[in-house]
């Protein structure tokens, strides 16, 4: 089993956060069909699935020509009203044919990309996992931002965005568990370039539910991600108190509520999350971030009170 | 917001300017983006003191985005990969400064087709998704390049966009940036052809003048009092000149000195030759920083 896919997350282009009732007009910019919509414990919408038919060399580790054919699932969901995720993935399996057969036999198989000749799994897992943006094999980050760029365009959203914040690249590969050869369940690396890679090892398979647990693993670590880089921009301790708040007022406007780790999730991924709250630790990090922010806003505060003689 | 910086003529310090004003706008702790849209002979490496990219980067830039060969343009991280020790280190609170550079050996294009457009329009929502100010380095006088921009910005009516046109203080330079704006197949001409409202353009574009000498400056002390006489004579006639064609102080939004660190070596003027090495002169950084703050001041922009 391989199965291997990227998601990719950015801001929403929108002076604010958008109404559920918005949700369906900007994400069924795709398809005719509905936008699904869950509404505990936060808003999460999302597009229906597309399909991206592939015919084109695959990432190998050890540079061999792997030809791939097949097609792509992607989707576009809108979490919070906030952020922005686009998701693709696909699962690898070996063709049974030497030859590309009719479009219609990989139609009938939504999201599988049939490979010719020998299938190795390691060589394909880590050649994806470690393929830079500008090699001529398929892309799956390319197609989810393709999807992200429709939703951005909607002439729905006014495009007046409350600060700048760069998308990130959270790149995932899941295996079986193989009898003998036993290795970490997760392993979570931060690249360069904001790229994120997640390699998984499932001992139940796959199931529709890992996307979710990636993408909620890509939507936690952008919101970290962003918050980090609006901190750090504060400038705490050396600019004004007055401009450090300033710096600090659209973490709170827009990002502090939609911390929720594995909150969609199926039971089965909590240990995963477990896991990777012990190391790197995102909660921990996360509570440190926030009560930061909240203390400085709070000292400001008090100051313009002092000033204010009122206190 | 996406700043494009034409000239009619090559050598007014286009580019090194422009490079200078990207980088005291990060210093200001803006994020910032700088496109070497020259794709004839793309240099912007250079300045920024990036070797692996001083002719253009052979990683797939902006030549290979546009005809398609890549989907994401090579981006080099300035603060890391510079050469010049003094810029290697971001000071804190300073925002990112991104290079996306030309191709080596890439050429300039003959057509702008509408794949070419398509993709411009999606590389400049992506950027303004990111940054701050985008500044597009356009190559001298009327090229595809500034065809694709107005083009592509008149697709994207909720982005912000402004237009700065470089040209040296001289009789042939005035003119001929007021020829590249209202001329024939100018700037306005082009842009309404793409459908630009004339007057909503024209409102966006300002003029910054390059190589300037004041008749008052410390380096003209030791002129004869004729000399200095026929120099302020020469600097009124070409106000007037500038001012009957449309380039005159209302439509400026910043001059730059003559500074021989700007001629001799195209490069950006950090602080530090200015304070310990004292190779640059002050006056240069205050016009770029001055330049930098204006650029995205709303009240330097109010319709004339």
């Amino acid at each position: 089993m391989l199965v291997m896919g990227e998601v990719r997350t950015g801001l929403l282009q929108n002076s604010g956060e958008i109404p559920e009732s918005l949700c369906q007009g900007v994400l069924g910019l795709l398809s005719g069909e509905r936008v699904r919509i869950s509404r505990r414990p936060i808003v999460y919408a999302v597009s229906p699935d597309q399909l991206t038919g592939v015919d084109c060399r695959l990432a190998s580790a050890a540079r061999a020509r792997v030809r791939g054919v097949g097609t792509v699932l992607s989707r576009a969901s809108v979490t919070g009203g906030r952020v922005l995720q686009g998701s693709s993935h696909i699962q690898v399996a070996r063709a049974e044919a030497d030859h590309r057969l009719s479009w219609s036999h990989y139609l009938a198989r939504p999201g599988v990309v049939e490979v010719f000749g020998k299938m190795r799994v390691p060589d394909l897992a880590d050649g994806f996992a470690d393929s830079g943006a500008w090699n001529d094999c398929l892309d799956l980050g390319s197609v989810s931002e393709r999807f992200m760029d429709a939703v951005q365009a909607s002439p729905l959203l006014d495009r007046k965005a409350p600060f700048r914040s760069a998308r990130t690249r959270l790149r995932w590969v899941a295996v079986a568990e193989e009898p003998g050869r036993e290795g970490p369940g997760i392993r979570f690396t931060l690249g360069r370039d904001r790229v994120r890679t997640l390699r998984l090892v499932l001992p139940d398979g796959f199931t529709p539910d890992v996307v979710d647990f990636c993408e909620d693993l890509a939507l936690h670590d952008w919101l970290l991600t962003t918050l980090l880089v609006i901190v750090e921009r504060a400038r705490v301790g050396t600019a004004t108190r007055a401009e450090v708040t300033a710096k600090l007022a659209p973490a709170v406007d827009h990002l502090l509520h939609l911390w929720m780790p594995a909150a969609r999730l199926d039971d089965g991924f909590a240990p995963l999350w477990e896991a990777l709250e012990r190391r790197p630790g995102f909660s921990r990090q996360w509570q440190s971030l926030v009560a930061r922010v909240r203390d400085q806003i709070a000292i400001n505060t008090l100051a313009l009170l002092r000033e204010a003689g009122g206190w | 917001m996406l700043v494009f910086a034409i000239s009619d003529k090559g050598g007014t310090g286009r580019s090194v300017t422009s490079s200078n004003i990207v980088y005291r706008r990060a210093l200001q702790g803006s994020d910032v983006c700088y496109l070497d849209f020259d794709f004839g002979s793309p240099t912007a490496g250079a300045i920024f003191s990036v070797s692996s990219a001083a002719r253009g980067t052979i990683q797939g830039g902006m030549h290979g985005y546009f005809e398609g060969r890549i989907a994401d343009p090579h981006r080099i991280d300035i603060w890391a990969e510079t050469d010049r020790e003094g810029l290697r280190a971001k000071p804190p609170g300073a925002g990112q400064m991104v290079l996306f550079p030309g191709d080596e050996g890439g050429g300039e294009f003959s057509t702008v087709s509408e794949e070419m457009l398509r993709r411009c329009v999606r590389l400049f929502t992506r950027l303004e998704e990111e940054f701050d100010l985008c500044l597009v380095d356009l190559s001298a006088g009327r090229s595809f390049a500034a065809q694709m921009a107005l083009a592509a910005t008149a697709r994207l009516p909720g982005v912000p966009f402004r237009w700065l046109v470089f040209h040296r203080w001289t009789r042939q330079h005035i003119i001929a940036a007021h020829g590249l704006v209202r001329g024939r197949q100018g700037l306005l001409a082009a842009g309404v052809e793409h459908g630009h409202d004339e007057e909503t353009l024209a409102d966006h574009i300002r003029f910054v003048r390059t190589a300037v000498l004041e008749p008052d400056a410390a380096e003209l002390e030791g002129l004869r009092e004729t000399q200095k006489a026929w120099l302020n004579e020469c600097d009124r006639e070409l106000r007037e000149l500038a001012r009957r064609y449309g380039v005159g102080r209302t439509s400026m939004l910043g001059k730059i000195p003559l500074d021989p660190v700007l001629q001799w070596r195209e490069q950006l003027i950090s602080d530090e030759d200015v304070l310990s090495s004292q190779i640059a002169n002050a006056e240069t950084v205050a016009a770029f920083d001055d330049l930098a703050k204006k650029i995205v001041d709303d009240s330097a922009w109010e319709a004339l």
